[in-house]
């Protein structure tokens, strides 16, 4: 769609149209703050809004301003408090320009103000959250010399004097979860060998640490950013690691806390019921769980064979959420939820699960020899003798099959095949499953499908296949296996284990509510309410058979529900999903080493299969550390809420949301400032590869008492103090192929202040400033080059250098120049290199124009009506411009734009009506 | 942007002489004006590394200076081995390799070759190649060394029918 904006510059010059009498500034650097101060000393209300955290622009970064050497800060901050106090300033940080609609004297402007999950109200900036929080990265204050954490203020003096907490949004693992769990939270605290509390942020959503750190199929690791890189990381054993580390140690007993009234029921104690209880447990609510059968734990304890879930673990699970005060009633079986709302329960939630196995469909299947996987993993669990023939054939492909297949391996069997109608692509098991398998002798038969079964004398003898292939993808998304005609085929067998999927027993509990054909319970897909009132159902008897981690998410959501429903609350406000994914983009994944995931250590093939021992050995420490390790980290902060324990003040919010501000003003400054060019354009001097050539940002972090080094002067490559520095100028300025034909106009005076600062650190470094000209056209610039030169003694040599090279393996740089003085082409040693890049338009000053429907100057700039008579009015009547926003600036003329700027915006203001 | 516009409105840094005029209409030539000394070049050349009678920025200084004839009979703008590492890096983007070329061609027409450049030239018209007096028994050896071919197959005769056709038959000197 393509809109036609009116041109906004035909609006009255004699005051009818002033609609309103507020101003807005659009960058809060120096130059934008000081028109703000204008305008509203003036009278008039304002609004600045900056894109950073701080407003303070790149000035309070700067450690000296040329050419009187006074000290940045210490003359940026009275102002930063002025404006941060003034009674007619309104700050709007961490927000950006969403939209500008209107023309002089009534502008409308939408403002995207970040979420900054900080209450600005309440924060007074006592850095106590920032020791706690657990995420680093670097400071892009400092240049990204130095570390900042997830949870911080840009610099010491920042104004809004609060905290910022860098969020990009819900990370994949995060949001591929059906249980939610904070993957890069406990993660996170892995790489700090912080288990206990790691332990405690999976706990929060989750109680099977140990189990599903076994038996969970990971949808998080099919989404892990990392795989975007190399491997996915190996989340599952990571928490698993969590659980082990827990058990080999001292367990923290569980303290029962519940101090509620209402009563709720849980029928059956698989793993959604379990979690539902533990829920609604930490709410403090009494429940009871009720299950059929003698033990606890559902499909986890009847299905699942012991080398792969070893019971002590989940007994041990499972016993944690009884401590919370959860009443286990076992060998019960629930006829009817009425029954239960009579004995005073005042809400039920139905977690029977899926127990019926399908049948194939096929005559005979009730012969003997046939088994149902169900029965067949149920028997085994329970400790059942089984005999088993020689020959043994699975039907199915899902994580039934396999474990029947290898159950079956571990009974003796010698010949195992699976059969699977699809191909190893749409395999449903888990992968590494699938493998284990393999290894252990059973084979694969995919893209076959059973036809008959060869009964002789009421045994079964055979079964006849055919050979499949695929055609079409079907509903479920998956290509449909379509039969190859003639392709059949006969194989002998003594037992034919079916594992086709199960069912909901249709005559359950659950038919009390309303119930598919089925027989599956009909749930809302969020709050899992039936349509019975106070009656919840969740898991597989909902979902049909899935798996474990979609149960646990589930009881998670229906204690969420209860708990609602209880307190007579809304159920569905808020639920749905709405919260930003971190995109693949988002996550920078530059430099990053590629490293391959830890190997799970498992038993030998050989001895594993003779008995029910567990498999998958576990990490060990070190391998989990350094698994956790390479986790990118992608929505920056991990949610771990440390912050929220350490602060006094209750100003840490991690829901908060974005919002856009409306704002009404009459007329709008630009003072969107710069940004530097890009210097690793220049090949030849190796900025970013050759470790002491830094740029001029860098160099001004390094020698500033608040910076990274604490302001000693020294080489980041091996902390050694440099004996000789260079400083390059015009890199990035006045290059007519780079397209910065201009010149930066600060650089010359930056790299004399710069070089001067080096000799006031210590006289006996060598500095030289290699220049094409000097341009020292200012107030007092002259004198200070002369005094450089003269009295510092700072070398100047005209002549720009070709490039710099690392001669030394000590890091000493040599640099190529032709002296044009003296006509000598020369080859100096530095032991750093510093570098003035050029000044060029900041990002998004394009997009704003777009939204002002203002052309931009060919580099890039705002362009002035006049350069001469009108130098900070754009060519859209009530919209004015200072600082760098329309070319490069050093400080002084930057405030001065800033008071003209403020002045023509008043102009306009004055002529709205009283 | 545009760099033709660019290069219209450029500013001239530098005194003009009607030898950077006459040069500026050679083909290549055009950029000399835009020259401001800085020393880039004399920087990043390579001949100048390692000889020091070769500075390029000194050489576009005497051209814009309107030493006609020292910059003509120099040898000098024909020790350019046209590497373009200058103009690369040239942050006014003058085409260095390009002037010498244009400087080379004026000399050649007026009669100023150095021996060194005729000789080769003179042995390329004869032999089609540059190195036929050079290819001895010693390189033949290491080519058989390194399992190659020893005999490069030249044909005189394919030579003279070229030099017939294109250069002599041409009557082109």
């Amino acid at each position: 769609m393509t809109t036609e904006r009116e041109p906004k510059s035909k609006a009255s010059r004699d005051g009818t149209g002033i609609k309103s009498k507020e101003a807005l500034v659009i960058g809060g650097g120096v130059a934008g703050m000081t028109a703000a101060l204008d305008i509203a000393n003036q009278g008039f209300k304002v609004t600045l809004v900056e894109k950073a955290p701080s407003i303070g622009g790149v000035m309070a970064a700067i450690d000296k301003t040329f050419p009187t050497l006074d000290c940045s800060a210490c003359i940026l901050t009275p102002k930063l408090s002025e404006v941060a106090h003034h009674p007619n300033i309104d700050l709007l940080t961490y927000s950006e320009i969403k939209s500008i609609t209107g023309e002089t004297g009534d502008f409308r402007v939408k403002v995207h103000k970040k979420a900054r999950y900080i209450d600005e109200d309440n924060c007074n900036g006592c850095n106590d959250c920032v020791p706690v929080c657990p995420v680093e990265l670097p400071n892009e204050f400092d240049e990204n010399l130095g570390f900042r954490k997830a949870i911080y203020a840009p610099f010491p003096q920042a104004t809004p004097h609060i905290m910022t907490v860098e969020k990009k949004g819900e990370p994949a693992c995060r949001a591929t979860c059906p249980a939610e769990v904070n993957a890069q939270g406990f993660i996170t605290m892995m790489r700090h060998g912080k288990y206990d509390e790691g332990l405690e942020i999976f706990r929060r959503s989750n109680p099977f640490a140990g189990v599903l750190g076994r038996v969970c199929v990971s949808f998080c690791e099919g989404e892990c950013e990392r795989g975007m890189l190399d491997e996915s990381l190996s989340i599952r054993n990571l928490h698993r690691f969590l659980a082990d580390y827990e058990r080999m140690n001292e367990v923290a007993p569980v303290v029962a806390k519940i101090d509620k009234k209402d009563r709720v029921a849980v029928i059956g104690a698989g793993p959604g019921g379990i979690s539902c209880a533990y829920q609604l447990a930490h709410l403090g609510y009494p429940v009871t769980i009720f299950e059929e059968r003698e033990e606890p734990g559902g499909m986890l304890r009847y299905a699942i064979p012991e080398y792969r879930l070893p019971r002590e673990v989940l007994d041990e699970e499972i016993q944690r959420v009884l401590d919370m005060g959860v009443k286990l009633v076992t060998k019960t079986k629930i006829t009817s939820i009425k029954s239960l709302q009579e004995k005073g329960f005042k809400a039920v939630f139905v977690a029977t699960g899926t127990w019926q196995s399908n049948k194939l469909g096929l005559k005979g299947e009730d012969s003997e020899g046939v088994i149902h996987a169900i029965d067949f993993l149920e028997s085994t669990c329970r400790g059942k003798e089984i005999t088993i023939g020689k020959r043994v054939a699975v039907i199915g492909g899902g994580d039934a099959a396999i474990d029947s297949a290898r159950v079956a391996i571990r009974l003796g069997a010698k010949d195992v095949t699976m059969i699977y109608r699809r191909s190893h692509v749409e395999i449903p098991a888990i992968p590494s499953e699938v493998q284990d398998a393999m290894k252990e002798g059973v084979k694969l038969m995919l893209l076959t499908s059973p036809m008959e079964l060869i009964v002789n004398k009421g045994k079964l003898s055979g079964v006849r296949c055919i050979k499949m292939r695929l055609g079409e993808p079907d509903t479920s998304g998956r290509r449909r296996p379509v039969p190859i005609t003639n392709s059949e085929f006969t194989m002998a067998v003594d037992n034919l284990i079916i594992a086709v999927g199960q069912s909901a027993d249709q005559k359950g509990v659950q038919t009390d509510v309303e119930c598919s054909k089925w027989g599956n319970a009909v749930a809302d897909p969020i709050t899992l309410a039936t349509k019975t009132p106070g009656v919840f159902a969740g898991g597989d008897i909902v979902l049909g058979p899935n798996t474990v981690v979609k149960a646990v998410g589930h009881g998670n959501q229906a204690a969420i529900s209860i708990d609602r429903f209880l307190r007579g609350v809304d159920m569905m406000e808020g639920r749905a999903k709405h919260r930003h994914r971190v995109q693949s983009y988002e996550v920078d994944k530059e430099g990053v080493p590629l490293d391959a995931r830890a190997a799970m250590p498992k038993q030998g093939v050989d001895s594993r299969v003779r008995d029910f021992d567990e498999v998958e050995l576990g990490f060990n420490e070190a391998m989990a550390e350094e698994e956790a390790e390479r986790c990118l980290g992608c929505a920056v902060c991990c949610e771990c809420e440390r912050c929220v324990t350490a602060c006094q003040r209750d100003a840490i919010d991690h829901n908060m949301k974005d919002e856009v501000i409306d704002l009404h003003v009459g007329a709008l400054v630009l003072a969107t400032g710069y940004k530097l060019f890009d210097i690793s354009e220049y090949t030849q001097f190796g900025y970013g590869k050759i470790p002491n050539v830094i740029s001029a940002m860098e160099f001004e972090r390094l020698i500033n008492a608040a910076g990274p080094t604490q302001g000693h002067l020294l080489r980041l490559s091996d902390g050694r103090k440099p004996k000789s520095i260079g400083f390059i100028n015009c890199v990035g300025a006045r290059d007519v192929q780079k397209g910065v034909p201009y010149c930066s106009r600060v650089c010359c005076m930056f790299s004399i202040k710069n070089s001067v600062m080096c000799k006031q650190h210590d006289a006996d470094i060598d500095v030289t400033v290699y220049y094409a000209d000097i341009r020292a056209f200012g107030k007092g610039f002259e004198e200070f080059y002369e005094n450089a030169h003269t009295r510092f003694g700072v070398n100047f040599v005209r002549g720009r250098v070709g490039g710099v090279s690392q001669v030394k393996d000590n890091g000493t740089l040599r640099i190529q120049v032709e002296n044009t003085e003296t006509v000598k082409l020369m080859e100096i040693e530095h032991d750093l290199i510093v570098i003035n890049p050029g000044i060029i338009p900041p990002d998004g000053l394009d997009d704003l124009a777009v939204e002002l429907s203002m052309d931009l100057s060919e580099e890039g700039y705002v362009d002035v009506r006049d350069t001469i008579l009108t130098p900070v009015d754009t060519p859209i009547d009530g919209v004015f411009v200072c600082g760098c926003a329309d070319g490069p600036k050093d400080i002084p003329d930057s405030v001065s734009a800033g008071s003209a700027a403020a002045m023509r915006a008043t102009i306009v203001l004055s002529k709205g009506d009283e | 942007m545009s760099k033709l516009d660019k290069t219209n409105e450029h500013e001239e840094h530098t005194p003009s002489s009607s030898f950077s005029r006459e040069i500026e209409k050679e083909p290549g030539g055009a950029d000399i004006q835009h020259c401001i000394q800085c020393g880039m070049c004399t920087a990043s050349c390579m001949v100048a590394s390692v000889t020091e009678k070769y500075r390029p920025r000194k050489l576009i200084q005497k051209i814009l200076l309107g030493m006609r004839e020292e910059v003509l009979t120099s040898e000098l703008p024909w020790l350019c081995m046209t590497c373009r590492q200058c103009e690369e890096r040239c942050q006014e983007d003058v085409s260095l390799a390009e002037i010498f070329h244009a400087v080379r061609n004026i000399a050649a027409r007026e009669g100023y070759i150095p021996v060194g450049v005729q000789k080769v030239v003179d042995t390329v018209m004869e032999d089609g190649w540059m190195l036929k007096d050079g290819y001895s028994d010693f390189i033949e050896d290491d080519r058989d060394d390194l399992g190659l071919h020893t005999d490069l197959g030249w044909n005189n005769e394919f030579v003279k029918k070229i030099k017939k056709r294109f250069i002599d038959g041409g009557n082109k000197k």
